[in-house]
């Protein structure tokens, strides 16, 4: 081949692992096995569709709406359903509450279960051994390596996601929010927060 | 089952998803409040069994309700519907006098993982 | 199994490596991975038990060392042989077919 049919950037060549993707997505389809442009419809909405401004929006109603709160206690699929968000791994929902006296944490020991309606796909350090492993053994060294001091009194509760229930934090809401909007107090709501490895942002942090 | 996923119908599998929920009416086993203890099983396949709860006694805070079993699900397909409950276990029972008190850790165990522990002192 | 995945309690795992913020998938190949699992997941060709279980089945050295993608990859490729939907030796044909067109000579 001519060096002129050779355009392609020498600096980016494609790795092992990225041709063995290659391979394997041309072959699936080759056999008709998968559809192309399913799966680019399968990647656009985890990219850009599902994420954790979902699992906001569920925060900011239960915050500003007493009696929404109360249902998404009652039956947190079905309250999560009202505001749309259903679906893969996510078919059981169950909300657990930050309080004055209880800090809750999520993690999954065995492999990488996550609330994907509410949070979206889940980060690389949920997902990796040092969180898996330490976060049922010694919560609030993690939650001090993260940042967050939890008070002695307080108590911490884990739940580990071993079976096809999908668990998701209700933060705290913060102090000086009176009279906000939902979308404001969105803008609060951090995905570590709903997890539970962090809280939400204060009001001030967030000016 | 269609053979292929095609693009069309995306939207509507990620909205459903797949739920491992069996509509069938069982007899759970055993009843919120009471204490288990988790089996001392050693499979060799797959299992959702936890080995830092084996052997380890909890409270059933709730019945999940009924859905297919992983250990037998993932060596073809065979679904063993049970029970599946959220059990409750103290800091002290799994990791020893020396663990934080305030500290408590809730995980889901199917009715096949756990055996009744009435008679254990509290 | 008693495998590696079984992660709950070990020491000395490392630091957690907290990012605030990162993209949903760090490469192309991820995302493709992810989404041709959920797609033989989805027609029922692979149950996600079995899919859970093809990772745990990793060498426990490898399953520590590489990326969370890679878990994905290793277990799709483990099931798609197992369940003779497709060959390891149609894949390695595949690959040296790609590598060929896209070899600089």
């Amino acid at each position: 081949m001519t060096s002129s049919e050779h355009e392609h950037d020498h600096t980016k060549l494609p790795s092992e692992l990225e041709l063995r993707v290659k391979a394997l997505e041309s072959l699936l389809v080759e056999r008709k096995i998968v559809e192309a442009a399913a799966l680019d419809a399968i990647v656009d909405a985890y990219e850009n569709k599902i994420g954790p401004r979902n699992g906001a929006a569920v925060v900011a109603r239960a915050w500003v709406d007493p009696e929404y709160k109360a249902r998404l206690f009652a039956d947190s699929t079905a309250a999560i359903a009202e505001l749309g968000f259903s679906g893969l791994q996510g078919e059981d929902l169950a909300v657990v509450e930050n309080t004055p006296a209880v800090h809750n944490m999520i993690v999954c020991t065995l492999c990488s279960c996550y609330p994907w309606p509410t949070l979206g796909l889940p980060p690389s350090w949920y997902k990796a051994a040092p969180y898996r492993s330490r976060v049922v053994i010694d919560p609030r060294g993690v939650l001090k390596e993260l940042g967050l001091d939890v008070p002695a009194e307080k108590e911490v509760r884990v739940w580990d996601s071993t079976a096809e229930v999908r668990y998701m934090v209700l933060p705290e809401r913060p102090s000086g929010t009176d009279g906000w909007t939902e979308a404001q107090l969105m803008e609060l709501i951090t995905r570590d927060s709903m997890i539970g490895a962090g809280i939400t942002k204060s009001p001030a942090k967030a000016q | 089952m269609p053979v292929v996923l095609t693009s069309d119908m995306v939207a509507g599998a990620l909205k459903t998803g797949h739920s491992t929920r069996v509509d069938v009416a069982i007899e759970p086993r055993f009843k919120v409040g009471q204490r288990v203890r988790a089996k001392n099983l050693q499979p060799l396949g797959h299992t959702r069994l936890v080995r830092y709860v084996r052997g380890r006694v909890g409270i059933v805070e709730t019945d999940y309700g009924v859905f297919t079993l992983p250990d037998t699900m993932a060596h073809g397909g065979i679904p063993t519907p049970q029970h599946v409950y959220r059990v409750n276990f103290t800091s002290h029972e799994l990791w020893g006098p020396a663990a934080d008190p305030k500290n408590s850790y809730r995980v889901g165990l199917w009715e096949d993982y756990l055996d009744p522990a009435n008679d254990e002192a509290p | 199994m008693n495998g590696i995945h079984d992660l709950g309690g070990m020491h000395g795992l490392g630091k957690i490596l907290h990012t605030p913020d990162e993209p949903v998938f760090r490469s192309e190949w991820e995302g493709r991975v992810f989404a041709m699992l959920l797609s033989v997941n989805g027609v029922g060709h692979v149950n996600t038990d079995e899919f859970r279980h093809s990772m745990e089945r990793m060498d426990p050295a490898q399953y520590l060392s590489v990326s969370y993608y890679e878990h994905w990859l290793h277990g799709l490729e483990t099931l798609l042989y197992e369940k003779g939907i497709i060959a390891a030796a149609d894949l390695d044909a595949k690959l040296a077919q790609i590598k060929g067109s896209d070899a600089c000579q």
